[in-house]
């Protein structure tokens, strides 16, 4: 035992040192966070030019709301650095409904020399909802709608305003009656032992989809980070005939295991660091009460099959290649289980309680994944269901690593081309 | 009888359908300096593999310091892979301490050791250098203090001196010598005779997959027999063209190397009659020439034996 220990705090030690797990658990966060950081940043200051734009108005009465709405905007965007937005600024043209003369192509033109960005079209039969010609918008920048959204936005609302008007209806009256009603998500009232009760809590989106998400990317990046390094240090140890010398001195299922134990440890780090950092982040945003130990312990027992059963996987597979570039081809399958794994669970997150989440569920490769969401998410799958997962993967697990520790046996001192299936499967019989 | 450090008896391996090792049998006496030879490919990695128990023999058995080779016998055998073994990235003392714990030793036991012998052979200021950072000869000699550091009763050598300029070469020879001295007994594979010659007590002789040679190197020569007469005439080669019992002449230019089916006396009288005869030598037959002689372009197994 005391060597396998000695080959687990071997990897452990070199896991530490190289620069997938220093990716993983520095790099990664930091990139993500600046990239939303930056992305915040850019896109308060990405857009943020004068919008000069013309009205031809012919009904004649839509332009000063249009007025108004652009002074609100402009206000609401700011001046000078603090200033998140473009200025839109109207520009009144043709306002007398006996115009003979099209106006378009002047200002198509105004706009080819930069004079406006853009210029629109109010119909005069626009306030009449049974005749309806549209308002056009014209510009040489088709791809920016800002401009298009905000004047679909506010000319719409005075024309339906003065539509209801006309008609004789109360704009605030019907503001009124046609407000949006929410459906609010909530738990169940619980009862206690003394038949008191308790109110029921509101589920908001950090629970719905915040935290499932968050195990389901840890459990992810936890085992995909010990992927790369254990074939670079399988591969190495072949190619350099370190196997020979490890196996005159171990089994190789004791480095087999020795290295698995390396790799459990260092996804219970990158795990233990994530989750302190989330605990921390709850608290920071008042939501202590999101927090659920018992989560972390099923989220613990889960990561560590895992790390098993595709640590070990991955082991067998790069110790049956000579080099680094069959080991990654050679590895495709077992990548492509693990990103469906991931991506047939983020289904589950949909409908937790289906039949299609809970059969995921019970298949070995995906359980880690497909039945640490269906707990994260409220009410969770009856507990037998979660114990009989974690056994079919608790003995899923055991086979795997021993039909790896046949392939890794063979495979360590073998050269040349890679197995194919049935060879593998030799190997596992020998 | 002591018990001998290794003990094969009929042992046999076969890789699929190709019999790597066939029926070998071989004792390695307590103490001694054993040289493996053979061509690539005869089977003496498969041998040394199963004696430190990495692979299983498919017939047959070896006794390791009088055990079946087991994960016991392991940790008493230091074993030095040819030319790599080495973790690049990795610390010489760390990767010396590594090597040492898989074979069931402490930190603290490991550490004089492996102060001693980077000492010994002047690498204890590239103790907390990088494997990559040292020079081939280096990592050779750091090779073979981690086939040490768990102080092995038998040490399996891999071409420990190929690739060794003399000076590092003479260091680890000695070490070797010194190690026997102290009772390890040595096992090495080598395609250098000479060195075979110099150092080993006995010497094993594998040819495809079979054991074709095993003693000491004055029994194989004994065996050989002395019908390499070495010759130099005048006329050089052409002198030699036409004898009787003639079987095979190899041309040094200042002098001819030849083996006869007859007596040499024959080989000199026909020799006196034709040219001047100025040397002419019954030689013993070396390493090399025996191991042409049976793993040569024109061998074959029953031939050899």
């Amino acid at each position: 035992m005391t060597r396998i220990f000695a080959v687990a705090q071997n990897e452990l030690m070199g896991l530490l040192r190289s620069k997938f797990f220093i990716v993983g658990l520095l790099v990664v966060p930091v990139l993500v966070g600046g990239v939303m950081t930056f992305m915040a940043y850019a896109s308060s200051r990405v857009d943020r030019e004068d919008r000069r734009f013309a009205v031809v108005d012919d009904t004649g009465v839509v332009y000063p709301a249009i007025e108004a709405a652009a002074t609100r905007h402009n206000e609401e965007a700011g001046e000078g650095l603090t200033r998140d937005g473009p200025h839109f600024l109207p520009e009144r043209v043709g306002t007398d409904k006996t115009r003979s003369n099209d106006p378009t192509p002047g200002l198509s033109d105004r706009v080819r020399h930069g004079e406006i960005f853009a210029f629109v079209v109010i119909p005069a039969d626009v306030l009449d909802s049974t005749t309806g010609e549209p308002i056009k918008y014209y510009s040489a920048n088709t791809s920016y709608t800002r401009l298009s959204s905000w004047l679909s936005t506010n000319i719409g609302a005075e024309i339906q305003r003065r539509r209801l008007t006309n008609a004789g209806v109360d704009p605030a009256l019907v503001a009124r009656l046609t407000k949006r009603v929410d459906v609010s998500p909530y738990g169940l009232v619980e009862r206690r032992a003394d038949g008191t009760t308790t109110s029921a809590r509101a589920v908001d989106e950090i629970e719905r989809f915040g935290i499932p998400i968050f195990f389901l990317v840890l459990m992810f990046m936890s085992v995909m980070s010990n992927a790369q390094h254990l074939i670079n240090t399988i591969i190495e140890e072949k190619m350099s005939k370190i196997s020979e010398v490890l196996l005159g001195s171990i089994t190789a299922f004791e480095l087999l295991a020795g290295k698995l134990l390396g790799v459990v440890a260092v996804s219970l780090l990158l795990a233990v660091v994530y989750l302190a950092g989330g605990i921390y982040t709850l608290f920071n945003v008042g939501r202590p009460d999101l927090i659920d130990l018992g989560l972390v312990g099923w989220f613990l027992v889960f990561l560590v099959s895992a790390s098993l059963l595709y640590g070990s996987l991955f082991q067998a597979l790069s110790s049956a290649c000579s080099d680094l570039k069959d080991a990654q081809s050679m590895l495709q399958p077992a990548m492509m289980a693990l990103m469906m794994a991931y991506f047939a669970s983020m289904m589950v997150i949909r409908a937790p309680d289906s039949a299609f989440a809970t059969t995921l569920s019970f298949i070995p490769p995906l359980t880690p994944f497909a039945m640490l969401l269906r707990l994260t998410m409220p009410p969770g799958p009856p507990i037998w269901q979660a114990l009989l997962s974690v056994a079919i993967l608790v003995a899923a697990t055991v086979a795997v690593i021993w039909a790896a520790g046949r392939i890794f046996r063979v495979g360590l001192l073998m050269q040349g081309k890679p197995p194919n299936l049935p060879e593998l499967l030799r190997w596992i019989g020998k | 009888m002591p018990t001998p450090a290794i003990d094969i008896r009929h042992v046999s391996k076969l890789f699929d359908s190709h019999r790597a090792v066939d029926d070998l049998s071989l004792i390695v006496p307590d103490g001694a300096i054993y040289g493996f030879i053979g061509p690539n490919g005869s089977g003496k990695t498969t041998t040394l593999r199963m004696i430190l128990n990495i692979i299983a023999p498919d017939r047959g058995s070896i006794d390791v310091l009088g055990e079946p080779a087991s994960a016991a016998t392991r940790d008493a055998i230091g074993y030095l892979p040819e030319e790599r073994g080495l973790y690049k990235k990795m610390q010489v003392r760390r990767l010396l301490r590594y090597y040492g714990r898989l074979k069931g030793r402490t930190v603290a036991e490991l550490d004089p050791v492996i102060s001693r012998w980077l000492e010994r052979l002047q690498l204890s200021e590239w103790a907390d250098k990088r494997v990559d950072q040292l020079s081939k000869g280096m990592a050779q000699k750091v090779q073979f203090v981690a086939a040490m550091v768990a102080r092995p009763r038998l040490l399996i050598l891999d071409e420990p001196f190929s690739g060794l300029d003399p000076v590092n070469a003479e260091a680890l020879r000695a070490a070797v010598l010194d190690l026997r001295r102290e009772g390890t007994t040595i096992v090495f594979s080598t395609h250098d005779m000479a060195t075979a010659e110099k150092m080993c007590d006995r010497i094993l002789m594998i040819f495809k997959g079979r054991k074709v040679l095993d003693g000491s190197l004055a029994e194989i020569q004994a065996e050989y027999g002395h019908d390499t007469i070495r010759v130099a005439v005048s006329g050089g080669l052409s002198a030699l063209s036409g004898l009787a019992e003639l079987e095979s002449v190899i041309d040094h230019g200042n002098y001819q190397d030849v083996r006869v089916t007859g007596s040499p006396n024959a080989l000199l009288q026909q020799l006196v009659l034709r040219a001047e005869v100025r040397h002419f030598e019954i030689m013993r037959p070396s390493l090399a020439d025996i191991f042409v002689r049976i793993a040569g372009p024109s061998a074959t197994i029953d031939g050899a034996a």
